[in-house]
């Protein structure tokens, strides 16, 4: 369609860019400057190049934050996606009366993080808290302990919260895929004999791939930004054992005004967030490609059989 | 065993099995409602137990004399001012980009859609100087703002993506009637993309609502924190008082859920929507 007037198209779009620019772009921006100099926050800002990545990366509590988050982020593929794509095979051999277990799982999805963070910091509790409390029940006393201030456990514990809050988001996303699997698909395989568990891993998952994909994707970029679960729960402690980039830029840039350090490294982190993105996209484009030429292959060799 | 007594058999199982998911992922909530009306001594001595009395007591103190009515207050304030601007000019945004060629379109795309992946963590320390500057920290607009240009990347691309879908007759027949550019966005455009606005304002308001970092780092004020900072505040007030801490929990979640129940479906796409991009 032409515009009326030709300026029309600009009016529609520049509230929402000049929005935009001026919360994301220039700051974005700006944060990187910063990344290249000395700064309190307020003094003199000094140039000091990319002296400030150097440091970041040889700071041990750095690369212990991103350890930490690598471990958090494959714990979490498997509490959050995998323990979501079994919930979802589950609920669907039963499919009526199950929105109420659909609700039940969901819930927690939409609930502010720090009173997920706060709950279960209540249940970790050493004095009266649920899981202690549940463990001396069974007679399990030697198990109880200070979860959350306990640099064995810590970590650990917060996946397990984690999982509790997204496994019936990703639950909830495969459901909606499953149910969009052809029943003649399903009935044919029933036919050959195969059991539910072979359908399962065999036929419905393969014809999913693009939604289990797609929460690899979610879960890994989405791991390397957590903050508020470890701010609330941890915050970073103990002895930095959940210590994660971002409780400790943050820790940097608001708690000892090291503004150009923190800038540098939240300048690492948007990098490793994109590039392992990019990372994911590019293997999901690759894997269509083979699986289109190995399509195409096996095509031709039934045509040269019949 | 038949097949068929058979497939009743695991179904039942399946059934069980789920029952108990369920129940495992709620008993914390559960925990948390019952914690709230038992005294603190109870809730340490016996934390299965069920309170001898539903007390609502603990709760009217956390609302009215804990502030959470305050926060509560300041959370709708934000997140209704920002919904209406997202829906706003995400949806003009978007009607320019579907519907009109014109130069730079591709360029202001492009700038725009680096908000899907750009993390936080890439402007918000420079950010947050930038609005201690300017004195927009501890004001309504500390969040407005970021809230707002934070949710118009993703509804300006889903949006597009419904208004791309729409035939582009529909459009030039509204020309030929003599409809300006104006007039068919807000006639014939908005009416259409109502699911699509529904959509993004479900999701838009649910990470208004929960939002945590922004609202930690801009508002000091206790007059002006929303639910989760203002939460945050609560707990250190309230440090030891737990049966006070579990009502607080409560009156944030109960409510969320009762909304879930009843939108459910909405809500679910609006979710799984919003983040699969």
């Amino acid at each position: 369609m032409k515009p009326s007037r030709t300026l029309s198209p600009y009016l529609f779009a520049a509230p929402a860019l000049a929005v935009f620019a001026f919360a994301v772009l220039v700051p974005f921006a700006t944060t990187g400057y910063y990344s290249l100099n000395e700064w309190n926050g307020y003094g003199d800002m000094i140039f000091v190049g990319v002296q400030n990545y150097v440091d970041a990366v040889a700071d041990t509590v750095f690369q212990t934050s991103f350890v930490n988050v690598v471990v958090y982020i494959l714990v979490t593929l498997v509490v959050e996606v995998l323990v979501g794509l079994l919930l979802a095979g589950l609920v669907l051999t039963v499919r009526r009366g199950s929105i109420w277990f659909r609700v039940a799982i969901f819930t927690p999805v939409m609930l502010p993080m720090v009173v997920v963070a706060l709950l279960w910091s209540f249940v970790y509790n050493p004095d009266f808290g649920l899981l202690n409390a549940a463990l001396t029940e069974l007679g399990l006393q030697e198990w109880t302990r200070v979860w959350l201030g306990d640099e064995q456990t810590a970590l650990l514990a917060i996946c397990v919260v984690s999982g509790w809050v997204f496994a019936g988001f990703y639950m909830t996303i495969f459901y909606a895929a499953l149910r969009q699997v052809p029943s003649e698909v399903v009935e044919a395989a029933r036919l050959d004999g195969a059991g539910e568990w072979t359908i399962f891993w065999r036929v419905r998952v393969p014809i999913i791939r693009n939604a289990i994909e797609v929460a690899v994707l979610l879960c890994v970029t989405g791991g390397f930004q957590s903050f508020d679960l470890f701010y609330v729960m941890t915050n970073g402690g103990p002895f930095h054992a959940t210590e994660i980039p971002t409780t400790y830029l943050v820790q940097a840039v608001f708690r000892t005004g090291e503004v150009g350090y923190g800038s540098a490294m939240a300048v690492i982190l948007t990098i490793v967030v994109v590039a392992a993105g990019l990372i994911l996209v590019a293997l999901r484009a690759t894997a269509d490609r083979e699986g289109r030429a190995h399509r195409r292959l096996l095509a031709k060799a039934k045509e040269a059989v019949q | 065993m038949s097949s068929s007594a058979r497939t009743r058999l695991v179904r039942t199982l399946v059934l069980a099995a789920l029952a108990l998911m369920a129940l495992a992922f709620f008993i914390p909530l559960v925990w948390m409602v019952l914690s709230s009306f038992k005294s603190n001594s109870a809730i340490f001595s016996t934390p299965f137990a069920l309170p001898t009395s539903i007390d609502f007591s603990q709760w009217a103190i956390a609302w009215d004399v804990g502030n959470i009515s305050r926060y509560a207050l300041n959370s709708a304030i934000v997140t209704t001012v920002s919904v209406i601007a997202i829906l706003g000019l995400s949806s003009a945004a978007a009607f320019a980009f579907s519907r009109y060629r014109f130069r730079g379109a591709g360029l202001m795309l492009g700038l725009l859609s680096l908000g899907l992946i750009l993390p936080l963590q890439s402007y918000f320390i420079a950010q947050s100087t930038m609005f201690t500057r300017l004195e927009l920290t501890d004001t309504y607009w500390a969040l407005i703002i970021p809230y707002t240009a934070m949710g118009l990347p993703l509804a300006t691309y889903l949006l597009k993506v419904y208004l791309d879908a729409l035939p582009e007759e529909l459009f030039e027949a509204a020309r030929i009637d003599g409809a300006g550019d104006f007039r068919i966005y807000a006639m014939l455009a908005l009416p259409l993309l109502k699911p699509g606005l529904a959509t993004v304002a479900v999701f838009s308001a649910l990470s208004c609502w929960n939002e945590f970092l922004l609202a930690l780092l801009y508002i000091q004020d206790d007059a002006l924190k929303t639910i989760p900072t203002g939460l945050l505040a609560f707990s250190s007030r309230y440090v030891t008082d737990y049966s006070l801490l579990f009502a607080a929990l409560s009156i944030i979640t109960l409510p969320m859920i009762a909304v879930y129940v009843v939108f459910n479906r909405q809500i679910t796409e609006g979710i799984t929507a919003g983040s699969l991009k």
